[in-house]
């Protein structure tokens, strides 16, 4: 970690599916706008487990129960190219590639046999300023129910244990 | 829920930045232009409903299954690279 003028306070929330989680107020992301679904929720960390790191976990701070799987949608689908709406760009004032990233929220279907991605509703970071929007592609091709190849649940770990 | 009453080309403002412009009627059809901020999200209803749906549905996954493992809290995200395909031929 960089060295700063002052130490970042440190927090900790008790979260439903990953018990007492600590963590620096400078890990927070802001998320203005909310997400469709939690319009309310703004405070939320990027989780991961320690075996499992291209499996991200937003979690909210504030509602401890609240965390959406999410991934980074080109380790699944390489030929991914949203195009971002006005409002993505200027509200997040990303300038140039450096400043962000994208991520897509999975849904993983209760017995696990299925995962799906949803392509048509990205959620972009602004990674200098740390806040963050989903934004809705709505005259892509993109599907808010994109299926993900099996290959990847087992990569991920997230296949019924053997 | 207030319902106004617009003929063709008559607006409705929302807030004192949200123009709705009733453009074109034909039959069954309304064609609507709206005039917001550009950092304001403007879209069918039927596809913010359905993102809600989605995110509710993966806010509803429980723990994973390697609970118990230590968590790590992401700090740094990678950026996006400016391009991740390879390059084409120009045209």
């Amino acid at each position: 970690m960089q060295s700063t003028m002052e130490s970042p306070r440190m927090m900790t929330v008790e979260t439903s599916r990953f018990g007492e989680v600590t963590f620096a107020e400078t890990d927070l992301f802001e998320f203005p706008w909310g997400l469709p679904g939690f319009a309310d929720q703004r405070r939320f960390l990027a989780l991961s487990l320690a075996e499992q790191p291209s499996f991200i976990w937003l979690q909210s701070v504030d509602d401890p129960k609240l965390a959406l799987p999410v991934a980074d949608p080109w380790q699944i689908f390489p030929d991914y190219e949203p195009r971002m709406p006005a409002y993505a760009t200027e509200a997040l004032d990303v300038r140039g590639a450096e400043d962000f990233t994208i991520l897509c929220v999975v849904v993983v279907t209760k017995d696990a046999e299925e995962m799906t991605m949803n392509l048509m509703a990205p959620v972009i970071i602004n990674l200098k300023t740390r806040r963050a929007r989903q934004v809705m592609l709505e005259n892509s091709p993109y599907s808010v129910r994109t299926v993900i190849p099996r290959k990847h649940l087992e990569a991920q770990g997230t296949a019924q244990p053997a | 829920m207030l319902v106004l009453s617009r003929k063709v080309n008559q607006s409705i403002m929302v807030g004192d930045n949200v123009r709705v412009v009733v453009v074109a009627v034909d039959r069954d059809q309304v064609k609507l232009g709206i005039e917001a901020p550009r950092e304001i999200a403007v879209h069918r209803s039927e596809i913010y409903e359905e993102i809600q749906r989605s995110n509710r549905s993966a806010a509803a996954a429980g723990a994973p299954v390697a609970a118990g493992a230590p968590v790590v809290t992401r700090a740094a995200l990678q950026p996006r690279k400016k391009s991740q395909k390879p390059a084409k031929k120009s045209e």
